[in-house]
């Protein structure tokens, strides 16, 4: 029986074999293309005014420029791009943007300061996910037509309800996807009941960028094709393919391979043997985005900060970030990413070590000697799972029982929006390299009633509010001299690490494996520089 | 009618001939009962998905939405509804083909699973095309060698199709023969380096390829399909070797067969003209079944394969909350399986001499 | 009770003289098959086995399964760690053993819960006849209308990720085929003269159905729910796959398997070892099951 049985997998083997001697073509990529693998399933839509999450930012990054960009060299600085320059009013309220001559959409139709205003008035008409982006500076839907305006074709001026950092309305607003020009006419020949082209931009870009959306296949490709009327001169790489591959291990046999130039998601494990193999170098770079452990206030224990600085405890920030985190974090608990105007710098921004005798004593201070039960809900990425496990493992030891609940994103979502959690673990990104941006949604809460669901602040949902905190954060807002701005939000940040609502854990790092005969991939925290890149 | 019973297969019984109740005399009553059956279908996938916890307006609208954009939306979707009129709108689009606009793509439901759906039909095709080529001539042997060692070895080895967690099968082939030995073509259904070249007709890659003669991509594309397809012809090759040899060793028991003997035919001839010719039949339904089971085992193969059909489509669907998607695909799912049940039903009416 | 050496004789006497003992020469008829019957054997040893590992999980263990070990992660197969370390540096061996106690207790509750279900359902529709028939069997054949895995997928998807919800999901597509074939045992039973009989004493529907009619269809129920199981381990492992069954820290094999399909190309055991141990539990509830077809349903051999 054995005998006959090696016999058949022999001929399966053999079968298989002759396959094999027929594909014999060695895969290689395009010479004009750059083909990336990466996990695109989070891909909705690419209108600029509903996007949110990373991959479809950085696509709509490479195909609509915005009025200024972030210098590919130095995240923290702005260059020109639709804007040739700008000037600020004395009193700091308004900014007027000089943009740059002959401007053509893809379409062939022109595009003028009218067209750019008209697409930033539609962010906050549409109301959808980046609206957020303006109203948090005072544009409203009843004021945006005087707040942004076009007095000629190459003149667009942006009035401020305060006197904002200029740095920041920059990085905030200007340099971002909601300030980048739609081809009004091609949109609007696309509107469905008055939906003012959201359902047209869901599959297409009409934009000015050194790339065009070509096509989409949910779930299977993006390509890129270079824009013939680019302003800026054409790229090297015609063509940029994005191939949708969940799985880590195939992305990485895909790029030992030669398949793709790319990959974008691969585990620790793999980027530990591809560090050493010939022929792919590891691209890294800090993202702004925080990996936290989430804590909801309504909950008795968690309501309590010393409860909440006990868990802080229970991380072992140093193995996790050798280990799980190896190659997708750094250590870090403030609430500040690194590279950020006004963070507190490496050491400081993350005082924490696993401590049980400490945690144990601060539980007893907060009144939990014995420990309590809480819930712990997080996602399917593929780091939740395994620090999930080292918290629960840690926290049992002080006597608090957490139950873990894997979900799908999704869903973690709708509970963590809704308030429906114990704790989270949770990731938040911000869209811009000062303090601000995370002060405003991670640390203030406006109204932290039920009823004013504020789901867009994870302080919201965390049911946290300090008066004391929302102070600071105010004012340092408008605080004008820097150092000083500087000051308060470093005074935040060391408050926040004792009493905030979450635990911060890791400051994310993007790591891509590149094959060596791609040149020049650029990136940072703020973007990925498709057109600088080119073979050899 | 044949007796469920009698299929002795695990996975059986549900798929089999028995699908109506009683004998259905006329026509009509045969349409109610699948309006019914489609109906019940809705029913239940239309329960299914308001029970989803997951919520399609934060998905549409992203993390960053405000509680007004939230509430427009859920009224914009008729989420503010009461049930039983949700029910009956879901209904009425249906029946008019309208699934819905899946979120992860924006398109319409329907037009996506067209869309998907080729490629898991050329992933079944060639599964089938392996499990019956494999399948029948094996359950055939076993059968005609009852209790030998041929007979154990069909028989373990069709258990051990059975048996097999086809998505673990297909990570371990992946790392052997893919990444190990490099005998077959990778993840996905094609080299990128192809994907432009193609004139897509019937978007079946291995067709499409084969007819406009493109041969080095014929081959890229079948060294992609291979694997995918052997694990899902493996555990069709079970099933319908099972299947085979069980109406085979009915037939031999016939008492004809004992006449040929004994009229000096050989053995080899007695199975496989005459014996194997009565059962006929009965194998195409079944065949016709283990199609349908393919489209079940495709959803975790084509997951670990990067295989760009329906599998995997339903499977982003549900880990990404597309609440439309989900329950488009469970829905046509069900319809095919009522198609597919129903023809099998049909076939054996038509042919199997008992029930004439 | 008779002594040892008669016990041989007891057991073979041609005509039994108490219920009992008529039920013990049952059994041990369908022993002598089973003996002869070596794949049935087989299985039957696997299951045992299984079930006392389960059972004896803590003794046989080495390592405390929760315990982590950030620095001892990912490690091959060795003399500290027989089967390596996974992703947390956690004991391999350990929590497979453990595993084995979640997929029997899934297995055996899912089975539980279809098999009582559709066997009522089924014995109802076959007895009743009437409307009662059609509806039933209409319920069953919507339910049928779906593959098992996606119908306990969008089950769970519904009822949220979890073991306990795998368990009701995977129970909830697997009763169909248990009525089917109770209702086609129940329509062979119902104009039989003892149920007549029974009949004509005045018994209620409800008393025949249940005390007559049901105790006939159990033996191909119960060979029916044995291969059946072998189908729910392996959707259980598809939905743990998927990250939708048991949760984590849980050592579920299907769980297990999802971790390691991350490391499949670094550290392929700790996908391997966890997959050969589904293979061999399914194989074994096959082998077992055909074996028990053959013994308790001799009509189809």
């Amino acid at each position: 029986m054995t005998y006959r049985r090696g016999q058949t997998w022999r001929l399966a083997l053999a079968l298989l074999a002759g396959s094999a001697l027929g594909g014999a073509a060695q895969a290689a990529t395009p010479g004009n293309a750059l083909v990336m693998a990466w996990n695109i399933d989070a891909i909705s839509t690419f209108d600029p005014a509903q996007i949110g999450e990373v991959v479809t930012s950085e696509l709509i990054q490479n195909t609509c420029d915005a009025l200024v960009s972030f210098d590919p060299k130095d995240e923290a600085k702005v260059v020109p791009a639709l804007a040739e320059g700008w000037d600020v009013a004395e009193d700091g309220r308004q900014i007027t943007f000089r943009l740059r001559d002959k401007l053509v959409f893809p379409s062939g139709n022109p595009g003028s300061a009218k067209d750019l205003a008209w697409s930033m008035q539609r962010v906050v008409r549409l109301g959808l996910g980046n609206a957020a982006t303006l109203t948090e500076y005072g544009f409203t839907k009843a004021n945006v037509e005087q707040m942004i305006s076009a007095p000629d074709d190459r003149t667009l001026v942006l009035k401020l309800d305060k006197p904002y950092p200029t740095s920041l309305i920059l990085q905030a607003i200007a340099a971002n996807r909601v300030a980048t020009m739609q081809d009004r006419k091609t949109i609007m020949a696309h509107e469905v009941n008055g939906d003012l082209g959201n359902r047209y931009l869901a599959t297409n870009t009409a934009c000015i960028g050194p790339y065009r959306l070509r096509q989409w296949n949910s779930g299977e490709a993006v390509v890129l094709e270079a824009n013939e009327k680019y302003w800026g001169g054409q790229p090297k790489l015609r063509r940029v393919i994005i191939r949708h591959v969940a799985e880590a291990g195939t992305q990485r046999l895909l790029l030992e391979k030669g398949d793709v130039d790319v990959a974008r998601d691969l585990t620790p494990e793999d980027m530990q043997a591809i560090e050493k193999m010939p022929g792919i170098t590891l691209a890294r770079t800090l993202k702004p985005q925080l990996v936290y452990w989430g804590f909801n206030n309504a909950h008795p224990a968690f309501a309590n900060e010393k409860v909440r600085l006990a868990m802080r405890y229970l991380i072992d920030y140093e193995a996790l970030g050798k280990t799980v985190m190896a190659y997708n974090g750094v250590p870090r608990a403030s609430f500040v990413q690194l590279g950020a105007f006004g963070a507190l710098d490496a050491k400081e921004g993350q005082p924490f070590s696993l401590d049980l005798a400490k945690a144990k004593q601060l539980l007893a201070e907060g009144g939990y000697p014995d420990g309590f039960e809480a819930s712990m809900i997080f996602s399917t990425l593929p780091y939740a799972a395994p620090i999930a496990q080292h918290i629960q493992a840690n926290a049992a030891k002080v006597g608090v029982r957490l139950r873990l609940e894997q979900m799908a994103n999704a869903q973690l979502f709708a509970r963590h929006r809704g308030r429906e959690f114990e704790s989270v673990i949770a990731a938040w990104q911000t869209s811009v390299p000062d303090a601000q941006g995370n002060a405003a949604r991670l640390i203030l809460n406006p109204d932290n009633r039920a009823e004013a669901k504020l789901t867009q602040y994870p302080s919201w949902r965390h049911s946290f509010a300090s008066e004391a905190a929302n102070r600071i954060a105010a004012e340092a807002l408008l605080e004008r001299d820097e150092d000083r701005r500087v000051a308060l939000y470093k005074q935040l940040q060391r408050d926040m690490m004792q009493s905030g609502p979450t635990a911060i854990m890791f400051q994310s790092v993007h790591l891509a494996g590149v094959r060596n005969t791609v040149k020049n991939w650029t990136w940072h925290g703020f973007g990925s520089y498709y057109e600088l890149a080119y073979k050899e | 009618m044949a007796d469920v019973a009698a299929i002795p297969v695990s996975r059986s019984g549900r798929g089999r001939a028995a699908a109506l109740p009683g004998r259905v005399s006329t026509m009509v009553r045969l349409v109610v009962s699948i309006a019914v059956t489609l109906f019940g279908l809705m029913a239940l996938t239309f329960f299914i998905g308001r029970l989803l916890p997951l919520d399609p307006v934060a998905a549409i609208l992203g993390d960053n939405a405000s509680q007004e954009a939230y509430e427009a939306m859920q009224r914009q979707l008729g989420l503010d509804q009461p049930l039983h009129i949700q029910f009956l709108r879901y209904v009425y689009d249906i029946v008019r083909l309208d699934f819905g606009t899946a979120l992860m793509t924006g398109k319409p439901v329907l037009e996506d699973i067209r869309r998907v759906f080729p490629a898991t039909i050329e992933l079944a095709t060639v599964g089938i095309v392996i499990g019956t080529g494999l399948g029948i001539p094996l359950g055939v042997l076993a059968a005609a060698y009852r209790d030998t060692a041929i007979d154990y070895f069909v028989r373990i080895f069709g258990l051990l199709g059975y048996s097999m967690p086809n998505f673990w099968l297909g990570l371990m082939g992946l790392v052997l023969f893919y990444a190990t030995l490099g005998w077959v073509e990778g993840p996905g259904r094609i080299d990128t380096a192809y994907q432009w070249d193609i004139e897509p007709v019937t978007d079946l890659l291995l067709l499409d390829t084969a007819m406009a003669g493109q041969w080095d991509i014929f081959w890229n594309a079948f060294g992609h399909i291979i694997l995918p397809a052997s694990i899902l012809g493996f555990g069709a090759m079970a099933y319908i070797s099972r299947m085979t040899r069980s109406f085979m060793l009915e037939q031999l028991a016939q008492e004809y067969v004992i006449a040929a003997r004994v009229k000096g035919l050989s053995w080899g001839r007695t199975v496989w003209v005459h014996a194997f010719r009565n059962v006929a039949v009965q194998v195409v339904t079944v065949v016709a079944l283990a199609y349908a089971f393919l489209l079940e085992g495709a959803v975790l193969t084509e997951t670990v394969f990067a295989w760009p059909g329906f599998g995997r489509y339903l499977t982003n669907a549900l880990l990404g909350g597309d609440m439309n998607a989900v329950v488009g695909c469970t829905l046509v799912v069900g319809i095919i399986f009522v198609g597919l049940n129903l023809l099998s039903d049909l076939l054996y009416r038509i042919f199997d001499p008992r029930t004439r | 009770m008779p002594g040892a050496t008669s016990l041989g004789a007891w057991l073979r006497a041609p005509v039994p003289n108490s219920p009992f003992q008529a039920r013990m020469q049952a059994f041990w008829l369908g022993w002598r098959r089973l003996r002869g019957n070596p794949p049935a054997l087989a299985g039957a040893v696997m299951l045992l086995l299984l079930i006392a590992i389960a059972l004896f999980a803590p003794l046989i263990a080495t390592h405390d399964i929760y315990a982590q070990d950030l620095s001892s992660r990912l490690q091959p197969p060795s003399a500290a760690h027989w089967l390596g370390t996974d992703d947390l540096g956690r004991d391999i061996y350990s929590r497979l053993v453990f595993g084995a106690r979640i997929t029997l207790y899934i297995a055996f509750l899912a089975a539980l819960i279809a098999a009582p279900l559709g066997l009522v359902i089924g014995a109802t529709a076959g007895y009743l006849g009437g409307w009662t028939d059609t509806v039933l069997m209409r319920l069953v054949d919507i339910f049928l209308s779906f593959p098992s895995l996606i119908l306990a997928l969008a089950f769970v998807a519904a009822l949220g990720p979890g073991i306990e919800n795998a368990i009701i999901a995977i129970s909830l597509a697997a009763w169909p085929p248990i009525a089917r074939l109770a209702r086609a045992e129940t329509l062979t039973v119902r104009k039989s003269d003892y149920i007549a009989a029974v009949r004509l004493q005045g018994a209620s529907r409800m008393r025949i159905i249940v005390h007559h009619v049901m105790p006939m269809c159990i033996p191909s129920v119960v060979v029916r729910i044995t291969l059946n199981m072998a189908a729910i381990i392996l959707t259980a492992a598809g939905l743990g796959f998927l990250g939708l069954g048991a949760q984590p820290p849980s050592p579920e094999w299907g769980a297990m398997l999802s971790t390691g399909r991350q490391f499949v190309m670094t550290s392929w055991w700790i996908a391997a070892i966890p997959g050969t141990a589904i293979l061999l539990t399914s194989l074994a509830f096959n082998l077992f099951g055909d074996g028990l077809r053959d013994v308790l349903d001799p009509r189809h051999g």
